[in-house]
């Protein structure tokens, strides 16, 4: 779970799987992890959810836990362009880091659409990435079930 | 060194004197260097005699040894000397190998006895650990424990006594933190390994980013309590072992070991591993064998445990030995209150005596044999003694079998004994009653003896006789008191039946008469009547005197009329009312 600080990733995460593991975690060690079985297309695959600490100007993400990641799901928050950018520069710096990843783009909050703040500038960027593309809601549960299924597709692939 | 005159004379003129066959030269060197020679030619003998070498070392060697060890060469030295010794001590036993053994007694005694010691303690150790577990309070408490959660007596008392245990043993791909195996104990519960794995991971990611370590290294070990979390590093994978309790080192070179073992086996396909842990299914047994565990040895104990387990023995002894001895005790006590209650056996005293029980008491010689009542209640004969005195017991049952002992009755009658009354039921001869009335009162407990349960043989006879003779009729011709010849002929019979009738009634002591009853027909007067039948009775009575029987038990009656023997509505039947008939009756009770 990528993404900028507060856009959501443990709401998502929280929304979908139980952990045994409290929150406190992320402030302590940078990282929660989580377990979710799925079934995509016929197959059972067991993720292992690493729910990594937001980034933000205080303190800086350990790009080591995204090491032997198999794929990730980069968050941003659609009330707050900010995190847009913030995800943008996160998959270019992933993408150095670690390689070339499958990943889902999620954009949370869609309960609060009528705040949704995009330039022209920022939706012809994100059209022209090609990127696979989710809107979801960690309230709601909307979307939550298909951005993971979605990467778990991708990341079989 | 005195100047001799030739000397001077040599110094002065060296040519004379090399002439005068004396060498100057020499006599110079001789003056000079005679003392040094003579100094050198003492050395030269010293050094190239033995003997005197042997001496001198000697009194050096000592010292010389000291030197060079202090200078530090100990370890040139022992290789110098080594050979030496071994050969010394080689020769030393061969020649006698007493001196050496006297020579290292002293060293040997204790070494073999520590030796001993040792073992001693070790078997004493693991005995006693037996022991505390079986029969301690702490063994107790364990198996309350395993009772109440259900769980068995050796896992309870493994977990109490262990000093550690490898609870769970991690296999973790480096790079993904994902499990690749993992090893849990029996009775350990655990979280979802995959959790776990990647939090250990996430954690050394963590160490390694906040303490800046060098590449390759991590966290070795995590300490909670009394739980370790010792943590392996290999290039590829890490093996994290869960402790409980205080482990040896030797176990981490167990568990770096199986890390070896693994990336040897499976370097291909860690190195190449895609999340899919299949290939990796066999490594949960290599993860298995780490999964130790060792006891806890309590010195404390030391010598406690005997001491708990020989004074449980003794009081186990004891109280099985009071167990036992109040056990027999009540079974004797038992037995003595059965043999109270037995018909001619009375108990004077009971008691123990030298380890027997020893009953004393008096026994009829009709009582039941007392053996057979310590067998029938399970005690051992062997265990006791009777003593017994005669007597005769006055309990109606023994009185009852004594008399039908002595007085042999016939078959058909029984003896029944009430509170020294003699009832003999059945039936028997009148002879034989009349005779036991005195016989039984001669038997010890019989006092009086009743015969009304008793019947007797003639009775039936007698009954019958009886009857017959009072159903006879003798008749008369009309107002005449005269026998026909035929009547006399009837009476002649009579007279017999009477007579046996009689000595019967005799014999069942039962005194009888006959009473002659005289009878007329209705017809005729009233008194005439009385008379005649008085007159025909009379008749008989004297006609059966005449025929031998005694008078007195023979009384005639006339009755006349007033009790027919038959109603009179025929002549026929009338002729039966001119008769005499006979009642037989017991005098006394009339």
């Amino acid at each position: 779970m990528l993404g900028a600080f507060a856009v959501g990733k443990t709401s998502l995460v929280r929304r979908y799987v139980e952990s045994i593991y409290s929150d406190a975690y992320h402030t302590t060690v940078g990282v929660k992890i989580s377990n979710k079985v799925v079934q995509v297309n016929n197959t059972e695959v067991k993720l292992v959810l690493w729910d990594v600490y937001g980034e933000d100007d205080f303190q800086r993400m350990s790009w080591k836990y995204l090491e032997g990641a198999f794929g990730y799901l980069l968050v941003a928050d659609g009330t707050r362009p900010a995190t847009l950018d913030k995800a943008l520069a996160l998959e270019q710096k992933a993408r150095v880091e670690v390689g070339a990843l499958p990943f889902v783009f999620v954009v949370n909050k869609c309960d609060l659409v009528n705040d949704w703040q995009f330039d022209a500038t920022l939706e012809a960027q994100l059209a022209a990435k090609n990127w696979s593309i989710l809107r979801s809601s960690a309230k709601t549960g909307e979307g939550v079930e298909e951005a993971f299924a979605r990467l778990t597709e991708a990341m079989l692939r | 060194m005195g100047e001799t005159p030739a000397t001077r004379r040599a110094l002065e003129n060296p040519e004379q004197a090399s002439e005068n066959g004396i060498d100057p030269l020499g006599e110079l060197r001789h003056l000079i260097l005679a003392p040094e020679q003579e100094a050198l030619n003492r050395l030269h003998q010293r050094v190239s005699d033995p003997e005197a070498r042997t001496e001198d070392v000697s009194s050096v060697v000592a010292e010389a040894i000291q030197l060079r060890r202090q200078q530090g060469g100990d370890e040139a030295l022992s290789h110098a000397l080594a050979p030496t010794i071994e050969t010394a001590l080689r020769e030393s036993v061969r020649k006698d190998p007493g001196t050496l053994a006297d020579a290292l007694f002293p060293v040997m005694g204790p070494a073999i006895r520590k030796s001993i010691l040792e073992t001693l303690r070790s078997f004493l150790d693991s005995f006693n650990e037996i022991m505390d577990q079986s029969v301690s309070w702490q063994g107790l408490k364990w198996r309350f424990e395993a009772l109440r959660t259900g769980r068995s007596f050796t896992e309870v008392a493994l977990l109490h006594s262990l000093v550690f245990r490898v609870e769970q043993v991690f296999l973790i791909h480096k790079k993904t933190g994902l499990p690749l195996g993992h090893g849990v104990a029996p009775s350990v519960a655990t979280q979802d390994p995959s959790l776990v794995s990647g939090m250990l991971s996430a954690i050394q990611d963590f160490v390694r980013d906040s303490f800046h370590t060098a590449d390759g290294q991590g966290l070795g070990r995590m300490n909670v309590g009394d739980l370790d979390v010792w943590v392996e590093q290999g290039p590829y994978a890490i093996i994290a072992a869960v402790i409980r309790g205080i482990a040896p080192r030797a176990l981490r070179d167990s568990l770096a070991e199986t890390l070896e073992n693994i990336h040897r086996q499976y370097a291909p396909q860690l190195e190449g591993f895609d999340g899919n842990t299949a290939p990796f299914a066999a490594v949960d047994g290599d993860l298995a064998r780490c999964l130790a565990f060792r006891y806890k040895e309590e010195p404390r104990r030391k010598g406690r445990g005997y001491v708990w387990a020989a004074a449980a023995i003794v009081l186990l002894v004891l109280g099985g030995w009071a167990g036992w001895r109040w056990w027999e005790y009540r079974g004797w006590s038992q037995l003595v209150e059965t043999l109270h209650d037995q018909p001619g056996l009375v108990i004077t005293s009971f008691g123990r005596q030298h380890g027997r029980f020893v009953i004393r008491g008096l026994r009829d010689p009709l009582a039941a044999d007392p053996g057979q009542f310590v067998k029938s209640a399970g005690l051992s004969p062997a265990r006791g003694e009777f003593h017994w005195g005669a007597y005769y017991a006055l309990d109606d049952a023994i009185v009852q079998q004594r008399a039908t002992a002595q007085l042999l009755p016939p078959s058909g009658v029984t003896f029944v004994v009430e509170d020294g009354v003699l009832r003999p039921q059945g039936s028997a001869s009148s002879v034989w009653a009349a005779d036991l009335v005195h016989r039984a009162l001669l038997v010890p407990g019989i006092r009086a003896v009743n015969l009304s349960g008793l019947r007797r043989n003639e009775q039936p006879a007698f009954d019958k006789a009886k009857s017959d003779i009072q159903s006879l009729v003798v008749t008369f011709p009309i107002a005449s008191a005269t026998l026909s010849p035929s009547q006399l002929a009837a009476l002649r019979t009579i007279a017999l039946r009477l007579k046996a009738l009689f000595d019967a009634a005799v014999a069942l002591q039962q005194p009888a008469a006959l009473e002659v009853i005289g009878h007329c027909d209705s017809t005729g007067a009233e008194t005439t009547n009385l008379t005649l039948s008085q007159r025909r009775a009379e008749r008989v009575v004297w006609q059966l005197g005449q025929l031998g029987l005694s008078g007195a038990r023979l009384q005639a009656k006339g009755v006349a009329a007033s009790e027919p023997v038959r109603k009179e509505d025929s002549e026929e039947n009338r002729q039966y009312n001119r008769s005499v008939t006979f009642r037989v009756y017991s005098p006394g009770a009339n």
